[in-house]
């Protein structure tokens, strides 16, 4: 079945939608330069870690999650609500586009202010920190795209279910921040308490930052990592399918 | 030839009917106008017929297809324009056509399209910049990007000045020469006797009556098609 008449049409869409977000000052701060802010204060900042591994190897997986959860638990939500309340998909519904379509490429779009910051994190901490290449490259490439498609799940569903977009900017955050600290992506985890860290390792995020760590530093993916992500991005993604649909 | 075909279409919000057994036909290429005032049910008539709306009960065809089964396939064939809709703050006026044509299988040339509605010297302005004029003509544009056989027009030219107005006026009656059909919806009887091949005069959900503007006008007696409506809807003084 065409959706689009083209994978153009598709990509054309998609990249729109990018831009979109780029021109929107405070998505842009937050998924693109404050992560960069971040990793110049950590570098300037944290202590050793444990095991003599360079605090850079650590720091570019963990604010890559910051990134990629930030694009698509705060950002995607707010777009998708923002949309539905302001009738920008009432327009859209009037078009041949299913809307189940419409929403996965805001979904891809999202992934794609991910990869921007992603990529702009790497760069620096190569430039700036000496920043070495990931010890299996297929490992975080791998680790990335789980992520983001579980997270990116569950931002679909967040703005299925949430209707008004300062509503879903604030269950975003809300979410967010604390799964930031929790988990792991913006204190390494072997430096939180035991108790701190057997809360964070049943969140979402938890998976997503220490299959990118261990990629980079060449440890074996856990397939309980992986398996959880997968199952995250079927339950979270068949459920926001069915809740956008109707 | 028919080609849209409503039957007794019955639509209810909270139990309130909105449209109330109501029934009409559109032939091709007529500019077909939906009169009636504000809540009279016109513009559930119009999201009904694209398949934007559930319906309770009644039958519907456009095009020989039924929009809730085939709604994709039928609006690759109809164009809306519709009266509650927005496009994102920043999108540009050429990014709009431009990603628009991109969701239709035969789209017009969107520059051509942009060209004629006079909008090529706003594409670069994001939505929200707009004026609600233009915001209007844009809609309209969008509305006609998949090249469709049919048009439904929402409250076409409420917020244009009377220069705007008679020149989208023209811009209509240039797509009946098209064949395209176009139907038209409108609380403002000028509108539809200036441009409209029938009407159908709609009050509290159902058709009162439809016909030519002239044949209206001389069913009530009066000197206009707004003096017809409020004769015809028993709402005159």
């Amino acid at each position: 079945m065409s959706e689009f008449t083209t994978f153009k049409g598709l990509a054309r869409v998609a990249s729109v939608e990018l831009l979109l977000i780029l021109r929107d000052p405070m998505a842009a701060f937050f998924a693109v330069a404050f992560p960069l802010v971040l990793l110049w204060v950590k570098m300037h900042t944290a202590d050793p870690l444990p095991g003599g591994l360079p605090i850079v190897a650590a720091t570019v997986p963990m604010l890559s999650t910051f990134v990629i959860g930030l694009a698509t638990l705060v950002v995607l939500p707010a777009t998708i609500a923002q949309y539905r309340e302001r009738r920008i998909l009432k327009r859209l519904r009037a078009t041949p586009a299913s809307s189940v379509l419409l929403l996965t490429v805001q979904w891809a779009a999202h992934l794609l202010l991910a990869v921007v910051g992603t990529v702009l994190l790497i760069v620096v901490g190569v430039v700036a920190f000496d920043l070495g290449a990931p010890a299996n490259t297929g490992s975080v490439v791998l680790a990335w795209l789980l992520g983001a498609m579980s997270l990116g799940a569950i931002g679909l569903l967040l703005g299925a279910v949430l209707p008004s977009t300062r509503g879903a900017t604030v269950i975003g955050l809300t979410l967010f921040f604390p799964m930031v600290f929790l988990s792991g992506a913006m204190i390494p985890r072997e430096l939180a308490s035991p108790s701190m860290r057997s809360i964070g390792d049943l969140l979402p995020l938890a998976p997503v930052v220490q299959s990118l760590r261990a990629g980079w530093t060449g440890e074996a993916l856990s397939m309980v990592h992986l398996g959880v992500m997968v199952a995250i991005f079927v339950v979270a993604g068949g459920l926001a399918v069915r809740l956008l649909r109707g | 030839m028919t080609v849209i075909e409503i039957e007794n279409l019955r639509k209810s919000y909270h139990d309130r009917p909105a449209v109330d057994g109501l029934s009409l036909r559109v032939e091709r290429g007529e500019i077909f106008g939906i009169a009636g005032a504000n809540g009279a049910g016109k513009t559930t008539v119009v999201e009904c017929a694209a398949g934007l709306r559930p319906y309770d009960d009644g039958t519907v065809r456009v095009l020989g297809l039924d929009p809730r089964t085939d709604r994709r396939r039928l609006l690759q064939r109809v164009g809306v324009q519709l009266q509650e809709a927005a496009l994102p703050d920043a999108l540009r006026v050429g990014e709009a056509f431009r990603m628009y044509a991109s969701l239709y299988q035969h789209p017009l040339d969107w520059r051509a399209l942009m060209d004629e509605w006079g909008l090529t010297e706003k594409r670069r302005v994001g939505f929200a910049s707009l004026s609600g004029g233009w915001k209007q003509r844009l809609f309209v544009a969008l509305a006609l990007i998949g090249d469709p056989e049919v048009v439904f027009l929402d409250e076409l030219t409420t917020a244009l000045d009377p220069l705007a107005r008679r020149s989208t006026w023209d811009r209509v009656r240039k797509l009946r020469e098209r064949g395209v059909t176009v139907v038209l919806v409108t609380h403002f009887l000028e509108e539809a006797e200036a441009l409209c091949d029938r009407v159908a005069i709609i009050d509290r959900g159902r058709v009162v009556t439809a016909g030519s503007p002239q044949a209206l006008i001389a069913e009530a007696g009066t000197d206009s098609l707004d003096s017809a409506y409020l004769t015809l809807t028993g709402r005159g003084l």
